[in-house]
């Protein structure tokens, strides 16, 4: 019984620590279209945009969501909680309900960065390294 | 055999439906390489935010080493198994978001390629807490009700049966109305989300539901139609604050669910009461750990037939389930689900369907998968079609399900 309860005890203080997050992104950095007006964001409100409750900017502007497959998986673990599988489900489940728009793709930095400069109320997370033109870097506080 | 005129016009039509569906299908796997596709709006003199078109197609195989099930002719091996769907959303001023799905299946007898608007709705969300939308919306319940027909969005081939029918999709997934939707802050003990709907189904009568009532009713009883039903409900969704933890529970009411029936008697053509009060509940559960996947729910029905000496039934159906991702190409699953079409009569194996799954999903791309998935099933409460199957026991069984789809 005892042995039982010790492992309970461990299994929830595993489920807990997961609960937590490390603030800042490990080897990336989060970027958005110049349109958006926001310079910074709490790591709770970029996960809320990642989950897809929230859907739209301070301004109404719709919020597009860019990924980066393969390159950023850490990050976006970090940032939403999921693993890239996980998170491609979660957006085709949305998307194909009609509760929301599927994550844009890009095969490399390069192409995610001219998808985000782009596209109006866009926003990404590339790597820490990628020459950022026409963007603005987003602050997670 | 005769053929009238006008079984030579539904002919027709269906064949025609049938082109559609496997036109709609093919474009959907020829546009598959790409991630999606914009159509920009510029050329209508407008500075509206482009079009954004996605869309999938399913072809699947089952096969049954001894019931006609979800098809009178699985036992040979059947391909009637399709869904393809395409859609466009549209973000055309702040807030608001516009979009539609055109959606077309087949399951065996159900469904027979008829392409429908799935969805086609306008949302406004006023902030993350409220949102309204209206028009013709997918259903949410449970874990996968509005996304049962979603076959890159879950492991399986086949969802549980007792609960996500997939011959049923016509009477369960959309509704014509509208809902209330958001999110609401918990603070540290994370999230509530929530769905509250109402509005009217128009259940097909080539879809599940006509299917078992033709199936259930005596051969001297002919179904004409399914009156159009009222109903409404909602979800609540605890996103607790352990990542990927979740607890739902969602209710439906359909307060007067009829049918229209003829039976031919010596004094003429009588209509009986067909009216019946259905109240569902459907609690879930959903955690999700670095590549696992956990999911379990219970389901409830309770039909209260309206005519006078009709007793209730009580259905009840539930399962657990486990998946893990391998990587980025494989993951594997397996589920045990139960179903009861009667609780009452739940030691009899005509009213239960007992089923172990073991599936296996491979991603050779992120626009292509691949399923395998084995069943050992005893019972036969979900065959529905009894003259495919005029001898049912309580052996166990085996289907075989094989799926591909192609989405963008």
């Amino acid at each position: 019984m005892k042995s039982f309860s010790l492992k309970a005890g461990l299994l929830v203080c595993l489920l807990v620590a997961g609960a937590f997050r490390a603030d800042a992104l490990d080897g990336a950095v989060v970027i958005a279209n110049n349109s958006v007006a926001a310079d910074n964001l709490t790591a709770d409100a970029l996960k809320d945009i990642y989950t897809g409750k929230t859907k739209y900017w301070d301004g109404g502007q719709a919020i597009i969501i860019g990924v980066l497959p393969d390159k950023t998986d850490a990050a976006l673990q970090q940032a939403c909680g999921m693993d890239t599988s996980s998170f491609k489900t979660f957006w085709q489940r949305l998307a194909f309900s009609g509760r929301g728009q599927e994550p844009k793709k890009a095969d490399d930095a390069a192409a995610l960065i001219a998808l985000v400069a782009s596209t109006k109320g866009a926003i990404a997370i590339v790597p820490a390294d990628a020459a950022l033109t026409g963007v603005k870097k987003i602050e997670v506080k | 055999m005769t053929i009238t005129a006008d079984k030579v016009e539904v002919m027709s039509l269906k064949n025609y439906n049938r082109k559609f569906a496997l036109s709609l299908t093919a474009a959907i796997m020829a546009a598959g390489t790409a991630s999606a596709y914009e159509v920009p709006l510029s050329f209508f003199g407008t500075n509206m935010p482009p079009l954004d078109f996605h869309g999938f197609a399913s072809q699947g195989f089952l096969y049954s080493d001894n019931y006609n099930y979800l098809g009178n002719d699985t036992k040979d091996g059947s391909f009637k198994f399709t869904e393809a769907a395409l859609n466009v959303s549209l973000n055309p001023f702040p807030r608001t978001r516009i979009t539609a799905q055109a959606f077309t299946y087949d399951v065996g007898e159900a469904g027979k390629y008829d392409v429908v608007l799935d969805y086609a709705s306008a949302e406004y969300t006023f902030n993350d807490e409220v949102g309204i939308r209206g028009g013709r919306i997918r259903r949410p319940q449970g874990i996968y009700n509005d996304i049962q027909d979603v076959d890159v969005a879950r492991t399986f081939v086949l969802l549980p049966q007792g609960m996500y029918d997939a011959r049923w999709r016509d009477f369960y997934v959309s509704l014509d109305g509208g809902e209330f939707f958001g999110t609401i802050p918990l603070q540290r003990a994370g999230s509530m989300a929530y769905d509250v709907y109402a509005g009217f189904v128009n259940p097909s009568m080539d879809g599940g539901l006509a299917m078992q009532l033709h199936n259930s009713l005596p051969s001297f009883i002919h179904l004409d139609s399914i009156t159009p039903a009222a109903m409404f409900g909602g979800q609540l969704w605890w996103n607790t604050p352990i990542d990927g933890l979740r607890f739902g529970a969602s209710g439906l009411i359909l307060p007067s669910s009829t049918f229209v029936s003829t039976i031919q008697t010596p004094g003429g053509p009588i209509h009986p009461d067909n009216a019946n009060n259905v109240v569902v509940q459907q609690y879930s559960a959903e955690y999700l750990w670095r590549g696992w996947t956990f999911q379990s729910e219970f389901y409830f029905s309770h039909l209260q037939p309206a005519a006078a000496g009709m007793s209730d039934t009580h259905i009840f159906s539930w399962y657990a389930s486990a998946a893990y991702r391998f990587n980025k190409w494989f993951e594997a699953g397996s589920y045990y689900t139960e179903y009861y079409g009667d609780t009452s009569q739940s030691g009899n194996s005509l009213f239960y369907q007992k089923d172990a799954a073991l599936s296996l999903r491979f991603d050779p791309t992120s626009w292509w998968v691949l399923k395998v998935e084995g069943h050992y099933i005893r019972g036969t409460g979900l065959l529905q079609d009894n003259s495919d199957n005029p001898v049912q026991n309580d052996n166990g069984w085996f289907m075989l399900a094989v799926k591909t789809t192609f989405s963008f």
